[in-house]
């Protein structure tokens, strides 16, 4: 059931929405979690088994590890103080032990369902090349729907439990609702337990305003869904079908239209999570913050779906910095290497895992490992070098807050975004390749003129709505930076200039968008991972 | 203290970190930054940092970032 279907929109929300306000207060998380189950199955059917195994490893876990804490803090009074550091050693151990099997039956099913028939490949090109006699044969798995996206919120769960950032919980309902909730199964946003499992149980009370907001933002996903993505994607989908066909500028065209494809239909898609929670009186957090507009790489992922980046740095990056181990290890190579890269060097190691681990994440192949690998480099690098530019920027005296610098580094950010885009979208790592070396070598300005472009599946209308539309996103983002609430502003107007508006963006979702004859129905790249 | 000033002063050179209050909303500490800061803290510092002590007010200032650190010297 798509986020931007009828079937969900009227039906499902509609009707969810219905029996939630009708429901006494104290019940109304049954419809939530009954509404997410629907949702489940009418998605994915018997593979809600997974989800289920996952929910009850990480509700009898978090149980066990809550237990564990509860025995530590009753024994800890009686405890003198000199044998309190052994307890809480002995204790720690036993903690991790149960979080050790929380994650690896989650990460586990995970592995074996995403990712079997990359290891098999692997394992039996090296069985190859080592004259071994082992073969793997590839197995057809379905995979459950959102499973990338629940497995690292259960995981998520029981870290904070072991950490302290929650206590365990003992209603099994409040920990299923937590995994399964309907708006964010699919696509995220990546919830933290503290964060949204009490306003998941608790019933919220019918606001207008918070219902009016949710919906003002579902008509705001889908027209970046329905009328900009789902028309560009008749032009990415060409180019990197056979990007051998193009010349360097239509191919650099696909790929800027992937990027406003993949930012309108992502962001879009939170903004219809994100509304349809609203409207339940739920807040889900934010997953981007006009990522565009960042100076450096390292603020683009601060500001391109958010969670996951505040999810890989809270249970991978500060997991690996600071276990006792790596700080021994940091030490041993702080002592070995020069001051600076000393310095650098114990975080580089951890980003590694983060970068590799984020680009699997996305898929299971050598292209998302490369994906990854690209951002580390350019992240690494740019920590390595920092001292050398800074001292080169102040021999040159070149302001790096003033104006043009800013803008020289927005740019820079955009191509190098873009390029990581290039190697997302490439149906495979030496296509990216051969792909950006077309920008460079086969660029032709004759394809602006002599009609290539209205070839590509988009007429000059289609060009139009494109362009209107991206300035319209540009404008909110604008005005967004500035801090200012186009929300808060329209509800400020009468209600006749409130409805103008309302209507004409509801109108322009139904008269622009790209359904229907001619288009075909474009699922949510994020729905797949 | 000026242990702690002369690892802020070789994380960033050319801050003036004793009188900073905001080191985070005025964009002087990346979280890399910090990540390597923190490394740094444990390394020389001999202390156990918990992911949960990584929050933008114990690394607003020197000051805070020295508290941080006392009070988890005193929880030893």
């Amino acid at each position: 059931m798509a986020y931007n279907s009828y079937l969900y929109i009227v039906v499902f929300l509609g009707l969810s929405l219905l029996l939630y306000y009708v429901t006494p207060k104290r019940l109304r998380w049954i419809i939530l979690l009954l509404a997410s189950y629907v949702f489940y199955c009418v998605s994915s059917g018997g593979l809600i088994v997974y989800l289920l195994i996952s929910t009850v490893s990480v509700y009898i876990c978090g149980l066990w590890l809550g237990k564990i804490i509860e025995g530590y803090e009753s024994a800890k009074a009686s405890t003198p103080k000199e044998e309190r550091k052994a307890l809480s050693e002995k204790v720690t151990r036993r903690k991790k032990l149960v979080v050790f099997v929380a994650l690896l039956v989650n990460f586990g099913l995970l592995a074996f369902l995403k990712y079997f028939n990359f290891f098999a490949d692997n394992i039996n090109v090296i069985s190859k090349l080592l004259n071994l006699n082992i073969a793997i044969r590839s197995r057809r798995i379905a995979l459950p729907l959102g499973i990338s996206f629940y497995t690292l919120m259960a995981a998520g769960y029981i870290i904070d439990v072991y950490r302290g950032k929650c206590r365990a919980d003992r209603n099994p309902c409040r920990v299923a609702l937590f995994l399964s909730f309907f708006p964010h199964i699919v696509e995220g946003p990546f919830a933290r337990y503290d964060q949204l499992a009490g306003q998941l149980y608790e019933g919220h009370a019918f606001s207008y305003k918070e219902f009016t907001f949710g919906a003002q933002l579902i008509v705001w996903g889908l027209f970046k869904k329905i009328v900009i993505a789902d028309r560009v994607n008749i032009v990415v989908k060409t180019v990197f079908a056979s990007p051998s066909a193009y010349s360097g500028l239509v191919v650099l065209l696909g790929v800027l239209l992937f990027t406003l494809q993949i930012y309108a239909e992502f962001s879009g898609a939170m903004d219809i999570v994100t509304g349809s929670a609203q409207m339940f009186g739920i807040s889900l957090v934010k997953n981007f913050e006009r990522p565009f507009f960042s100076r450096t790489v390292a603020e683009f992922w601060r500001r391109w779906h958010m969670t996951l980046g505040a999810w890989l740095r809270d249970f991978i990056l500060y997991s690996v910095s600071l276990s006792k181990w790596f700080v021994k290890l940091s030490k041993l190579i702080k002592s070995r290497l020069r001051s600076n890269t000393g310095k650098i060097v114990p975080t580089l190691i951890p980003l590694f895992l983060v970068w590799l681990f984020c680009g699997l994440w996305h898929g299971a192949s050598w292209k998302y490992v490369l994906y990854g690998m690209y951002y580390y480099v350019i992240m690494a690098l740019g920590m390595l070098f920092e001292p050398l530019f800074s001292r080169l920027f102040a021999a040159l005296r070149i302001n790096r807050e003033g104006r043009p610098y800013k803008a020289l580094q927005l740019v820079r950010t955009l191509v190098l975004v873009n390029i990581g885009m290039l190697i997302f979208r490439a149906p495979e790592t030496k296509t990216a390749f051969s792909m950006l070396r077309s920008i460079f070598t086969g660029f032709d300005p004759k394809a602006l003129t002599n009609g290539t472009l209205l070839k590509l599946g988009m007429d000059l209308q289609d060009y139009f709505v494109i362009g209107a539309g991206g300035i319209v996103m540009l404008a909110v983002s604008l005005l967004q930076e500035r801090g200012f609430s186009l929300r808060e502003r329209i509800a400020e107007k009468n209600i006749a200039i409130r409805w103008c508006i309302y209507f004409a963006a509801i109108f322009a979702v139904i008269i622009f968008g790209a359904y229907g004859a001619g288009y075909n129905p474009v699922d949510f790249i994020y729905a797949q991972f | 203290m000026d242990k702690l000033l002369e690892i802020l002063e070789d994380l960033k050179p050319g801050v003036d970190f004793a009188l900073e209050d905001d080191l985070i909303e005025d964009g002087i500490l990346s979280s890399l930054e910090i990540m390597t800061l923190v490394v740094e803290l444990c390394t020389e510092f001999g202390i156990e940092i918990s992911p949960l002590d990584i929050v933008p007010e114990n690394f607003k200032s020197a000051q805070a970032i020295y508290a941080l650190i006392t009070r988890i010297r005193d929880e030893d």
